[in-house]
């Protein structure tokens, strides 16, 4: 018995007892358990969206906002390589060839050989190009199966997933605890971090693979295409209403929780997609913050200077 | 007084001690037989055009660039070693540097400095508190500890920059360019308070600035770096703009412009 169904018999008798109250016609099912496999899907979002919120903060400020779709599309290629290959778990596949991109991607950024945005966007389309060549060339066709890969789908959370997502979630979270004021201190300032004696490249290279980890257990979720969504806009969302650090990672994790649920329930009631339903959630809490933080400016307060 | 450090001999030896150090970056000379000592206490100015290595002498004390030939030794270790951490710090511009696109408040920034080795993986300790009260009263930012550093003004926003610093304990301090980005009395008030740190709290300062008539005001002494060291020692024998051209080689292109140069300096003093 893996960590996931642990945590899954903690969480399930208390998902069953809030169902009731739940809205919707379709979206108690994802508490009531009725059907199956949508009780996992809902325990596997709020987790990875706890972690995604965490990462995301630190992200945003070492400007690697698009390390997360970088690092899905190459867990893609990874998944259609194992898919081709016959593996029966190609997310294991999609795990090493992120973590591999994302340690690339540091090593190049921390050299100064390619800023992160370049060296994102060489293994973001070579690795996608490399995952769609070998799917075409060992003649399959691009199945509803890698199409959730794409997209995301809750019913492909089966047991075992849910084991490795949590599993991942929960060991990422735990390390960046531990580590999160000297991560915080080699983004803010690397040079002073160093002279400090922290270590600065190790704390990096830790931070790469945490988060190869974690997009890869997003891409089951929300899908390649939408990763960006959970790591990024929530975070960006509280930096527009947080007022120090500290408040910017509650204000995330509020922020990401209200979009999952929201976005299930869209999916759930409107067949609106669990992963573009999350996003589209995203996307608009943070539309309107932002209009309400000019009107604010504007408005309300014409003459104080924000900055 | 100002003078009283230099003629001294420290029974303890030089805090930085820099033999023939020279230094090449991308096949480019840089930086040629720089020789330089250092002792507690001094508030060093180091000056210099752009491009003159300012910033590459600064990056190589710290250990992150390596010298072809010639060494550095602080308290008597090679930079960037283990016995260093804690006894030097580094103060980067931060006009230019921090980030801006980030929300941090002064005493979360100020609280980064106290971190080491020992309680990185630690989740919160409340002698750490305690270093980082006496870090921000230091540098007078008391009122504003709890305000993201983003809306702080370009000179209270390097004071953090400098608590942080402070609050590591450190007592030989690497300054960067903080003047930059900032009104006189800024600029002021912030030299005013790097002197006190160099007479008050017994630390040794070595400063890099573009700003000659600020840093005039303040260091003890003065370097003038390019490629190698044309002049180094009290501020009070620092040569004018004018023996400074003459110095690097530089003669004016027109008589009305050296008048000129000549009448500003005046008009500044």
């Amino acid at each position: 018995m893996g960590i996931g169904l642990i945590l899954f018999d903690i969480c399930a008798p208390f998902l069953e007892f809030i169902a009731p109250a739940m809205p919707g016609k379709y979206f108690p099912s994802f508490f009531n358990g009725a059907i199956p496999g949508l009780q996992r899907a809902l325990i596997a979002s709020i987790m990875v969206t706890i972690v995604a919120g965490f990462l995301g903060t630190f992200l945003l400020v070492r400007n690697l906002a698009l390390i997360g779709d970088g690092l899905a599309h190459v867990s893609f290629g990874g998944v259609a390589i194992g898919i081709v290959l016959g593996a029966t778990s190609p997310l294991w596949y999609a795990l090493m060839f992120s973590i591999i991109a994302s340690i690339l991607i540091y090593e190049l950024q921390s050299r100064e050989i390619l800023t992160g945005d370049s060296s994102i966007a060489i293994f973001m389309t070579g690795m996608l190009a490399l995952g769609l060549v070998s799917l075409r060339i060992s003649g399959r066709a691009i199945t509803t199966e890698i199409h959730s890969y794409l997209f995301g789908s809750q019913l492909l959370i089966d047991k075992a997933s849910l084991d490795q997502i949590s599993f991942i979630c929960i060991g990422a979270m735990i390390i960046l605890v531990f580590i999160r004021n000297g991560l915080l201190a080699i983004t803010i300032d690397p040079l002073a971090a160093r002279v400090q004696g922290l270590p600065v490249q190790g704390l990096g290279l830790l931070f790469s693979i945490i988060t190869a980890a974690v997009v890869v257990s997003m891409v089951k979720i929300v899908g390649a295409l939408l990763v960006t969504a959970l790591l990024v806009t929530p975070a960006a969302t509280a930096q527009l209403i947080g007022r120090s650090f500290k408040s910017c990672l509650v204000w995330t994790q509020i922020l990401g929780l209200s979009s999952v649920i929201i976005g299930l329930y869209l999916s759930a009631e409107y067949d609106a997609g669990p992963g573009s339903g999350i996003a589209l959630v995203a996307a608009s809490i943070f539309t309107i913050v932002a209009i309400c933080q000019i009107m604010i400016r504007t408005f309300i307060n014409p003459n104080g200077n924000s900055n | 007084m100002k003078t009283a450090s230099l003629g001294k001999k420290n029974p303890e030896g030089p805090i930085l001690k820099i033999d023939d150090l020279t230094i090449f970056r991308s096949g480019k000379l840089v930086l040629k037989d720089i020789n330089l000592s250092i002792n507690k206490g001094e508030f060093v100015g180091l000056v210099g055009p752009n491009g003159s290595g300012k910033s590459t002498l600064l990056l190589s004390i710290l250990g992150v660039l390596k010298s072809q030939k010639g060494n550095i030794k602080i308290y008597d270790s090679s930079p960037m070693s283990r016995t260093l951490h804690g006894k030097i710090a580094w103060v980067s511009q931060a006009a230019a540097n921090l980030p801006r696109d980030v929300r941090i408040t002064v005493r979360e920034l100020v609280h980064l400095g106290t971190l080491n080795t020992k309680n990185l993986f630690f989740l919160s300790n409340n002698t750490r508190h305690d270093k980082v009260d006496k870090a921000i009263k230091m540098v007078g930012l008391q009122d504003f500890e709890n305000i993201d550093v983003a809306r702080l003004s370009g000179g209270q926003r390097q004071r953090a920059v400098i608590a942080r610093a402070l609050a590591t304990e450190a007592e030989f301090i690497l300054l960067d360019e903080p003047l930059v980005g900032m009104d006189r009395d800024a600029r002021n008030s912030l030299l005013k308070l790097l002197d006190q740190l160099c007479h008050d709290s017994g630390k040794t300062i070595l400063m890099v600035s573009h700003d000659l008539t600020a840093i005039r005001q303040t260091a003890h002494r003065m370097i003038f770096l390019e490629e190698t060291i044309s002049f180094d020692g009290p501020n009070e024998d620092f040569p004018e703009l004018e023996r400074l051209a003459d110095l690097r080689g530089i003669r004016p292109v027109h008589e009305q412009d050296h008048n000129h140069s000549k009448s500003n300096k005046k008009e500044e003093e």
